[in-house]
């Protein structure tokens, strides 16, 4: 009987928490009377996937059903979400793949010749075939690839279409086989309540003019926070700019949701709360401990992002993307929201090794502040847990460590820009123009492994509220320089943090430690 | 090793230099710096090329700041040209205004070298007293002290190579090397030549912070040039097997350490079409010549000073000296040493970098109490 | 450098000892190993329910965590390095509800590696291989790193048919899938040898599926008298699974699986159908007829 999600007060008795160094793990006490907030334990999956599938397909909201809507010599196109969901990757099958190839099955019943299956990545990175083929499968792989099955280019100038401007104006692109064609299929697999909805299709198949309209500090600092729509200037932009593609193109919405059963077995330890560790538990801890403390960096790496999550499917919807995206964010809530009763002076976050933008390669610094200070601080709904003014802890070993291929960008945003300043207003004003334009980035995003010159200043402003809200940030266990780079403070150990944390909030703060990851969402009163 | 007993290099009493004719006169150094032209002597890596250009035994030291024997303060302009040596008509180099590329090196009453402290019978600044002909003194200004005096001849020779390398308003330029001579091509070329921008490339902490105040816009890391360059003007970059290569680049590159790595990296991150400005003496060193063809480079010695066409025949020397007082070389010179700790001095010299020093030189005033 | 200076590599391992030892300390007062449970920490929730049940050490808990991190940080790298193997049939195995029997040929000590690398996380962790008792199980230290690394149990190729049976099925019932080699030994030339019917006795014993396997280039990597391994390419073909029909014997059932596994060694590749992109889709349907019964 799955639990719901729990907030602890830490006593004589209770054990040391589990906090995520990154690619590493240690047990720290916290004071006596700070609150743990634990997530909800996973929520059963779904028995029978494909018959769950089929049924929302054969009975969709607010729409007609799919084999319906599908007529021979029609132009199909499905757009699928990229590898920065879930997290960690889903063992497989994937659940896109399930619900795709249920697709293209009444595709191939109807007889329809022109269909296309695209990567809706927008500027993130290309993926590598190996990561495709983990997304779709090895059946739709060898079928599609790589004439019909291929990956959005946001910097093509024929492909990607200008589509109008919203009452805001803002500027909207869409792909253009997706702009061209009868039927668009959006597969969706929502993770956190920030993805899926309108903003599927305005920002992965987007092109820097259409993402640029959201993707700023204004917005972001609007977005109280972005894992909540209803209060998030983000959302608010990217359904204007869905509603004016829907009015377009017609799409077909098919969203699925899984619980939040994040880690293997094998790392149980993790997903489980201490006071659940069995006599296993504790040993797979000091043995995965030792081995990070000791293992050589790229050897933890490969170990750490081979991890699979066993994820199941909790729900799955189909049809009009307003009514299908209101079933899907119950079904997340359902999952992620724990109540929190008032806010702290001091919030503690332990970074995991896994971000959407690392997948495969280390987490650099710039996305270690979008993890910690950016995602993981805006899992609230209402208020944040953490107080105006309160102090920021995160844990995470913070290297200077960049991969050239897929974050090439980045390392020159480390290098030159925050070099000069980490305000993110002003990093907007000065340099965002300059990388979005430059043609060596721009050729890496097209050709090779890349994420988009821009990326960086997303991941930035992406904690440009928690930057504002919280009066210091603290980082336990980084490299001096790297965290004063960032225009953070740095501490060896947490005691030390909490110490360096009373010149802020004064001498007996009320600490808060959220337990994440599995994610949750803390809905605070 | 370089100056043990079994070094070419020697502290003693010699007999003073003669006056070759009447005209010469005697000059007392007051201060004489330490170049890297000497350490390549004593250390013995100088290219076997200056070999015949110079006269042995000979007392080194070439930028002097001494007095005459009325008291006058003077800097020594060491080339030996047409016009000291006394040879007429001058050579079409000497006629230019280019003593330091004279054809005549091997002519008059003094021995072949070609300048003041390579040469036999001149004598040198590290001694107490060398003799120069009245065409090589330049009376030093009040508002220059001594220690801001002896960078006069390093900072003529860079101004001579920031005009020769010709940077424009809207070129990226980039001066490889934060030595005496890196520094002072720094304050030459924003000085004469000011660019768009002027990136320095410094290894050690002192020479980045006077890199920056001499007015570089920016200083990088020697690790760090391909990724900085690329970023600062907008280019590719190619990885090969051993370098990378850029496609596009700097406009101007000022290479002032003259190493076989960083004038391999310099063909590689100038632009096609560039220019590379060798300004620090280089040795005999192995350099890919595949990207200067390729790229089209035009790689190009900078050697002394002479007149400046582009400053209608003004001679650098003297353009060296009216822009001397405006930027405190005085800050760069240090330690000061005697010639009997000249072990000492030549040891320092050769890791100045490291140990936060710039232009290391003899103080000789102590020798005439 | 001495002994005593705090910089030698006796010193680094006294620091990591003393570091693991206040690990475990820490762990044992968080967790109050002396002392029972208090009564304070809330009601304990399980999150993954219990494995099923297992047979021999090999196939317990900390053995099995174990061998997954010595199979992913190890073995399969290793693996892909050295044969960057290829596999075609991998559907057949994505989504198995039943536990299957795999026949594969044998020609050399790579093939469960390469059986191992070509299945899914999720098959590879509930099978389990059948190893040659007289020959693995023999002198018991090399039996016991066979069956931690590539979780093997001892199968007697002697003795009858009854002998062989009994822990495979017991095996099989309780969840497992197995890794068969009907040939019985490696073959000396790298050619399929005739299958031995002990496969097909198991099949009908316990009503369990048979998928073919074809391996091609192990024999190049370790052949029979080759000590050590030596890198080369690798092709594994996965086929699809068959189950012995109502009146079929052992033996014509065996007859029926080794036709399968060298019809997949000649096979050409199957994408290759030309036609269009339904045509090719009908044809890789795993579907439809998934276990024939």
């Amino acid at each position: 009987m799955p639990r719901p999600g729990a907030v602890i007060e830490v006593d004589r008795n209770t054990p040391p928490v589990l906090f995520h160094y990154g690619e590493g793990v240690r047990l720290e006490r916290l004071p006596f009377g700070a609150r743990i907030v634990y997530p909800p334990d996973p929520l059963d999956a779904i028995a029978h996937p494909e018959r769950a599938i089929k049924r929302a397909l054969a009975k969709p909201l607010e729409d007609d059903p799919l084999k319906s809507l599908l007529r021979k010599g029609m132009k199909l196109t499905i757009a699928f979400d990229d590898l920065s969901l879930p997290l960690p990757p889903m063992a497989a099958p994937d659940v896109r793949q399930l619900v795709m190839e249920e697709v293209i099955d009444m595709a191939a019943e109807a007889g329809i010749e022109d269909i296309h299956l695209i990567a809706a990545l927008g500027l993130h990175r290309r993926m590598t075939e190996d990561e495709i083929r983990h997304i779709v499968g090895e059946r739709i792989f060898s079928t599609f690839w790589p004439d019909r099955l291929y990956q959005h280019d946001g910097e093509d100038p024929e492909l990607n279409v200008y589509i109008g401007k919203t009452a805001e104006g803002e500027e909207v692109t869409l792909h253009k086989r997706a702009a061209e064609s009868d039927l668009v299929v959006y597969v969706n697999l929502t993770l956190v309540p920030m993805d899926g909805g309108h903003k599927s299709m305005s920002t992965g198949l987007a092109s820097y003019r259409g993402i640029r309209a959201h993707h700023n500090v204004k917005t972001l600092l609007g977005s109280r926070s972005y894992m909540n729509p209803p209060d998030s200037a983000l959302h608010h932009s990217c359904i204007r700019q869905g509603q004016l593609i829907e009015d377009t193109v017609r799409v077909f919405h098919i969203e699925t949701t899984v619980n939040n059963h994040a880690f293997p077995s094998i790392a149980n330890f993790m997903q489980k709360r201490e006071t659940d560790w069995t006599a296993q538990d504790q040993a797979m801890f000091l043995g995965m401990k030792q081995m990070t403390d000791l293992a050589p960096p790229a050897f933890k790496r490969n170990i750490f992002h081979a991890m699979r999550a066993p994820y199941g499917l909790t729900s799955v919807q189909a049809g009009q993307v307003d009514a299908v995206h209101e079933k899907t964010m119950e079904a997340v809530r359902n999952q992620l929201t724990v109540r929190v009763e008032g806010q702290t002076d001091i919030v503690t976050l332990g970074v995991p090794y896994l971000g959407p933008y690392n997948v495969n390669s280390p987490m650099n610094p710039v996305l270690v502040v979008c993890m910690g200070v950016g995602y993981m601080f805006n899992f609230y709904r209402g208020k944040p847990v953490l107080r105006k003014g309160g102090v920021l802890i995160l844990t995470h070993p913070c290297r200077y460590e960049f991969d050239a291929v897929q974050h090439p960008s980045y390392i020159d945003f480390y290098d030159e820009v925050l070099a000069d300043t980490t305000d993110p207003a002003e990093i907007e004003k000065k340099y965002e123009l300059r990388f979005a334009e430059d043609p060596w980035f721009r050729q890496l995003y097209r050709k090779s492994h890349a994420y988009h010159g821009v990326h960086p200043f997303y991941a930035w402003y992406w904690a440009a509220h928690a930057m504002e809200h919280a009066g210091d940030i603290i980082i336990v266990g980084g490299e001096r320089e790297v965290v004063h780079r960032l225009g953070f403070k740095s501490a060896t150990t947490l005691e030390d943090a909490f110490e360096m944390a009373e010149q802020t909030v004064g001498r007996h703060p009320s600490v808060t430690h959220m337990r994440m990851p599995p994610i949750m969402l803390a809905d605070v009163e | 090793m370089a100056t043990s007993a079994l070094s070419m290099l020697k502290l003693g009493d010699v007999a003073e230099p003669e006056l070759p004719t009447r005209d010469w006169v005697r000059v007392m150094p007051t201060l004489s710096g330490v170049c890297g032209s000497d350490l390549a002597a004593i250390g013995g890596h100088a290219s076997l090329y200056l070999d015949p250009l110079t006269s042995y035994p000979f007392v080194p030291g070439h930028e002097v700041v001494g007095t005459l024997e009325d008291g006058t303060r003077v800097v020594v302009e060491p080339a030996l040209g047409c016009k000291v040596r006394g040879v007429e008509p001058p050579c079409p180099r000497c006629a230019e205004g280019r003593p330091g590329l004279c054809y005549n090196v091997t002519e008059g009453p003094i021995e072949v070298g070609l300048q003041t402290g390579y040469c036999k019978d001149t004598g040198g600044g590290w001694g107490e007293v060398l003799v120069a002909h009245p065409s090589q003194l330049h009376v030093v200004p009040s508002t220059l002290s001594d220690e801001a005096a002896v960078l006069i001849e390093p900072f003529a020779c860079c101004v001579h190579a920031a005009l020769r390398g010709g940077a424009t308003k809207d070129d990226i330029v980039v001066v490889s090397g934060a030595g005496t001579i890196g520094l002072l091509t720094v304050a030459a070329v924003k000085l004469f030549t000011p660019p768009k921008r002027l990136i320095a490339v410094a290894k050690h902490p002192t020479q980045r912070d006077l890199a920056r105040k001499l007015g570089a816009d920016q200083v990088i890391s020697p690790g760090e040039v391909f990724q900085r360059i690329r970023f600062a003007t907008g280019a590719r970059r190619l990885d090969g097997m051993n370098k990378s290569l850029l496609l596009g680049g700097a406009d101007v590159t000022f290479e002032c350490v003259g190493r076989a790595d960083t004038l391999n990296d310099a063909v590689r991150y100038t632009r096609e079409g560039g220019t590379v400005v060798a300004v620090g003496m280089p040795g005999e060193e192995k350099v890919d010549w595949a990207p200067i063809w390729q790229r089209e480079l035009t790689v190009m010695g900078a050697y002394a000073y002479g007149a400046e066409p582009k400053k209608k025949g003004r001679r650098a020397f003297e353009l060296a000296m009216e822009a001397a007082p405006g930027l405190h070389l005085e800050t760069l010179t240090g330690p000061l040493f005697g010639l009997g700790e000249y072990r000492d001095a030549i040891a320092y010299a050769m890791s100045a970098g490291r140990l936060g020093a710039v232009k290391v030189a003899f103080d000789l005033r102590g020798l005439r109490a | 450098m001495t002994w005593y200076s705090g910089q030698g590599g006796l010193t680094g391992l006294v620091r990591a000892a003393g570091r693991i030892a206040d690990d475990v300390r820490r762990v044992r007062r968080g967790w109050h190993w002396d002392t029972p449970r208090p009564h304070t920490w809330p009601e304990q929730g399980a999150v993954v329910p219990a494995p099923a049940s297992d047979l021999g050490w090999a196939r317990q808990e900390p053995v099995r965590s174990i061998r997954y991190l010595i199979q992913r940080g190890l073995l399969l790298p290793f693996t892909e390095v050295m044969a960057h193997p290829k596999v075609e049939g991998r559907e057949w195995v994505r989504e198995l509800e039943r536990p299957v029997i795999f026949a594969a040929n044998h020609s050399s000590h790579a093939d469960t590696s390469l059986i191992l690398h070509a299945l899914t996380d999720r098959a590879r962790e509930r099978t389990v291989v059948a190893a040659a008792a007289d020959y693995w199980f023999k002198r018991p230290l090399l039996g016991n790193i066979v069956s931690l690394f590539l979780n093997t149990f001892p199968f007697s190729r002697t003795g009858g048919a009854q002998a062989q049976l009994h822990s495979s099925s017991q095996l099989l019932k309780s969840g497992w899938n197995l890794v068969l080699f009907p040939e019985g030994s490696r073959s000396p030339d790298g050619r399929i040898q005739e299958f031995k019917p002990g496969v097909g006795h198991l099949a009908n014993e316990t009503g369990t599926p048979v998928v073919p396997m074809h391996i091609r280039g192990a024999y190049q990597i370790m052949p029979r008298n080759q000590k050590l391994p030596l890198p080369g390419p690798a092709r594994v073909r996965i086929g699809k699974p068959m189950s012995p029909q109502p009146k079929e014997g052992s033996r014509e059932f065996t007859a029926r699986v080794e036709k399968a596994v060298r019809a997949l060694a000649t096979e050409p590749r199957q994408p290759e159908i030309q036609g269009t992109w339904i045509e090719r889709w009908q044809a890789s349907k795993p579907r439809d007829l998934r276990y024939e019964d």
